[in-house]
């Protein structure tokens, strides 16, 4: 749990700051065209990036429970 | 799948708020002027540049003025329409200001039957030699403003710098609002918790603060990246942004100490009582301190939040649903975990 959650911070700090300094010294240009209309584009891939993420963390755990499963499953057949 | 109703629901709410907040049009907008610095007495040619302005549909029965306050305001001699989105004012300045200053703030209101009035607030410097200014002076700035029109059509409002961005508000403060509502819901299980020693208050508590904290980190990450192109920089070490930081390393604390206790039991009765103390730091980090002190965030010091500038009920219609529907999907994640760690419970202890 404490590492995956450390991972998603760690993720959304090294996200945030590549994107906006990247973005900030090549693409300010683009990100203000239009109004500003591609920063509301970016934050909304970052809530689909935090959502994916979350999912990986999931599916994670559920492999963990599911090999402790098994392990239990064997453990009971050989006793 | 009756009773999972609201896992339908949730995600419904969000793409409502994905299709509305992305395909309603913003108000016309003036996005530039220049010159920004005129002295009285001058004639001034005024280069503005609109934004969702149609200048062109309404040629000859656009008006514009320079306001300086309630009772005066300076109309604009002749205007020339470039395009849809430029415009050429001609000023005329009194040689004197209303006011004995060296300088005033004005700002330029066009009304155009088309777009409906619009208004670039407080942007223009008019200077002004300081002389004996003899009384009534300021006569020449009393244009009429009168039968403004207003356009008829579902928009959000315009707002310098922010521009589009605006629509932020539907996918950047829900995340603030889901979290801390599931916040408040972990806090409910740990008090459960504590109450009626049932280790399901305590799964329940974990489940809603690991997605509460998920929530937290993609509220900090929008809003770096919203503050990069409004603040100008993604950390500016504002007040808001600092204390939010603290509050959320506070709740990832919560985490180090679950997984440096064994016993379920132990773990499950400390942890509640952090997560108590926790919460009760979230308040005064996030809604106490920042008003305290100047910020630049909205609904911090100096600067207030859900005024009609920036909430209208437009973005209403858009903004509560986007929060019922992040809430609802925070819920969902947080009932997956709570029943995956019910089954490895089940399976680890046999309760």
């Amino acid at each position: 749990m404490i590492r995956t959650v450390a991972r998603t911070f760690a993720c959304f700090a090294l996200l945030a700051l590549s994107t906006t300094t990247l973005m900030a010294q090549q693409e300010a240009d683009f990100m203000r065209s239009m109004g500003k209309m591609y920063v509301v584009v970016a934050v909304i891939a970052i809530l689909f990036i935090g959502m994916v993420l979350y999912l990986y963390s999931l599916d994670r755990k559920l492999t963990k429970l599911e090999n402790q499963i098994s392990h239990h499953d064997e453990a009971e057949t050989t006793h | 799948m009756k009773k999972n109703w609201w896992k339908i629901l949730g995600p419904l709410l969000v793409l409502y708020s994905f299709g509305m907040g992305l395909l309603t049009p913003l108000k016309t907008g003036i996005s530039d002027i220049r010159p920004q610095f005129i002295s009285a007495g001058d004639t001034v040619k005024m280069e503005v540049t609109g934004y969702n302005s149609f200048y062109k549909a309404a040629e000859g029965q656009l008006r514009a003025w320079l306001k300086l306050d309630q009772e005066h305001a300076l109309a604009a001699q002749a205007i020339e329409v470039k395009d849809d989105r430029h415009l050429v004012l001609h000023f005329v300045l009194p040689p004197h200001l209303p006011q004995d200053a060296d300088q005033a703030d004005a700002s330029l209101l066009i009304d155009s039957p088309v777009d409906g009035a619009h208004v670039y607030p407080g942007g223009i410097r008019i200077s002004q030699k300081k002389t004996n200014v003899a009384p009534g002076s300021g006569a020449a700035w009393n244009a009429p403003i009168e039968k403004l029109h207003e356009k008829d059509a579902i928009t959000f409002p315009f707002r310098n710098i922010l521009g589009e961005t605006i629509r932020n508000t539907y996918y950047h403060v829900p995340m603030w609002f889901a979290m801390f509502l599931l916040f408040i819901g972990a806090l409910v299980h740990s008090i459960n918790f504590l109450r009626r020693k049932d280790l399901k208050n305590d799964r329940w508590a974990a489940a809603l603060t690991t997605t509460g904290l998920v929530f937290g980190a993609m509220g900090l990450a929008t809003g770096a990246m919203w503050a990069t192109y409004t603040w100008g920089e993604p950390w500016s070490g504002d007040v808001k942004q600092n204390m939010t930081a603290i509050g959320l390393l506070i709740y990832g604390a919560y985490f180090v100490l679950r997984f440096a206790i064994e016993d379920p039991e132990r773990k499950a009765r400390i942890s509640a009582v952090y997560n108590i103390f926790a919460f009760s730091t979230l308040i005064p980090l996030l809604y106490v301190i920042p008003k305290l002190t100047d910020s630049l965030h909205p609904g911090a010091g100096g600067n207030i939040a859900f005024g009609s500038e920036d909430l209208d009920n437009t973005m209403r219609l858009v903004f509560y649903p986007a929060i019922i529907g992040w809430t609802l999907i925070g819920l969902w994640a947080s009932q997956l975990l709570y029943r995956m760690n019910t089954l490895r419970e089940k399976l680890l202890w046999g309760h």
